[in-house]
């Protein structure tokens, strides 16, 4: 960053700015215009423009009762989803991310499958307090209970998709963004447990149809997983078979 | 009796004057001492190193390069599908090895979901931890893993690189010797890949690792055992 003001206070760029608003003259100010046109694209491609708002031209939402109405919607316009998604695994230490691909079905409450299938095959399905996950051809069963990592994860996921994770006000600090066509949610972990884990979630929400269309989760060494949902269809039947594994 | 005999778990462990203590025989026992004495020792003999009758040659340790295994050289990011199963714990998710300069590497494993369960640099040798889940940051497991890695990544110490041929077994055995230790990179001599790598101390194994399916001298599938704790690692290449 002070590389970046070092440029702002350039001895030409100053002079300019004071030629620009004393002289008024036609020649410089085009000169200026270059200059200024030049520090702001540096700004935009450094990033800088992060400051001042969200990426993707997010900015903070002025009404939030308003966006809490909509959201609330949520959960009844999702009942079930069926989807594909595209997981991007990014590695500060790795010039490309990890990409990974697969299916991903939901039934409300509380049944959840994910399928990859791309460039590994692995299923893992809650249901209820079960937990089946199928890796090369081999079924293992769990139970929540006692396994906290995934009872987590999954609650995580679940609470995303629902809407109950943002509500969840004694576990996450939650801000609201907007841009024309989504809302972004930002949580961040309360609790210590939570915290050593994940610093921020994203939960990126299409407003046409109140629905998730991506989950950010950012890690304290700012690693991050985020899983794009494609293809959706909302509120249509799934075959209970999808959530057992046999 | 004239002699003393060691436990067998002892046998081929130390040296022979450990194992034998010999008092000057009686005349009556003299005869089947000596008898007793030989087959001890033929006993004893056949439990020592298996590679003790063959041909040993010492290289220049710069000939590591000379070894068909491509893993700890390659430039290309290298990630395993990987099972861990450490007592009662199963945990399994991606293995991602990445070279970042001569003898130095980045070493992440990650749940199928993304989040990170461990980060390591491995640095000449020694394990340093940039991240790792709580349940598996003790320092007995954190010394497994360098163990684990340094063997699989080529980067013991080691004082010495001998060759030992073994044209029964039709083997190739790249032995780097250091003290009591003794890390063992076990070509094939057919298929000209290494197929076994394993760390001895002494005579006795610690660590065994199965190597196969290669292409350009990286295997695809790897199976690292431990001899001594219940830890046993599959990985499978998909990148």
């Amino acid at each position: 960053m002070n590389r970046i003001y070092k440029m702002d206070c350039h001895p030409e760029f100053i002079e300019g700015w004071q030629i620009r608003f004393s002289k008024k003259n036609n020649n410089v100010l085009t000169k200026l215009n270059m200059k200024v046109i030049f520090f702001f694209s540096f700004l935009f491609l450094s990033g800088i423009n992060n400051l001042y708002a969200q990426e993707d031209g997010f900015k903070q939402v002025q009404d939030i009762n308003k966006a809490e109405t909509e959201l609330a919607k949520l959960s009844e316009n999702t009942q079930s989803i069926q989807s594909k998604f595209v997981q991007e695994k990014h590695l500060s230490f790795l010039t490309e991310n990890i990409i990974s691909k697969g299916e991903f079905s939901f039934q409300s409450p509380n049944q959840l499958r994910w399928e990859y299938s791309e460039p590994f095959e692995y299923i893992i399905v809650f249901n209820d307090k079960n937990i089946y996950i199928k890796d090369e051809n081999k079924i293992s069963t769990f139970d929540t209970e006692s396994n906290k990592m995934f009872a987590e994860i999954n609650n995580m996921m679940i609470g995303s998709i629902q809407g109950d994770l943002f509500t969840d006000r004694e576990r996450f600090d939650v801000k609201y963004y907007e841009n024309a066509n989504q809302y972004l949610l930002e949580l961040d972990p309360k609790l210590p447990e939570m915290k050593s884990m994940l610093k921020t979630i994203k939960i990126y929400i299409d407003k046409s149809d109140i629905s998730v269309a991506k989950i950010k989760m950012i890690e304290s060494s700012d690693d991050y997983t985020s899983i794009d949902f494609t293809d959706k269809k909302l509120n249509q039947p799934i075959d209970n078979e999808k959530f057992n594994l046999k | 009796m004239f002699l003393k005999i060691v436990p067998l778990w002892r046998k081929g462990l130390g040296e022979l004057k450990n194992v034998i203590q010999i008092n000057p025989p009686g005349p009556l026992l003299k005869k089947g001492g000596i008898l007793f004495l030989s087959i001890s020792f033929i006993i004893i003999t056949g439990c020592s190193s298996p590679y003790k009758n063959l041909n040993k040659i010492e290289y220049s340790p710069d000939q590591i390069k000379n070894i068909p295994y491509a893993l700890p050289f390659s430039e290309k990011t290298l990630i395993y599908k990987t099972n861990i199963n450490f007592y009662k714990n199963d945990i399994s998710g991606l293995l991602i090895i990445k070279k970042m300069d001569e003898n130095i590497y980045r070493i992440a494993l990650t749940t199928q979901f993304g989040l990170k369960i461990f980060d390591f640099g491995l640095d000449h040798g020694i394990l340093n931890v940039k991240y790792c889940v709580e349940y598996l940051n003790k320092k007995l497991i954190i010394n497994t893993f360098q163990n684990d890695f340094n063997l699989l990544l080529m980067q013991n110490k080691s004082e010495s690189l001998y060759v030992i041929n073994n044209s029964i077994k039709n083997q190739k055995i790249w032995q780097f010797a250091s003290g009591k230790l003794s890390y063992n990179y076990i070509q094939n001599t057919d298929s000209e890949k290494i197929e076994i790598i394993n760390l001895k101390k002494q005579n006795s194994e610690k660590i065994s690792v199965g190597l196969q399916n290669y292409t350009d001298n990286i295997p695809k599938n790897i199976t690292i055992e431990h001899r001594n704790i219940k830890l046993k690692m599959n990985l499978k290449l998909i990148q």
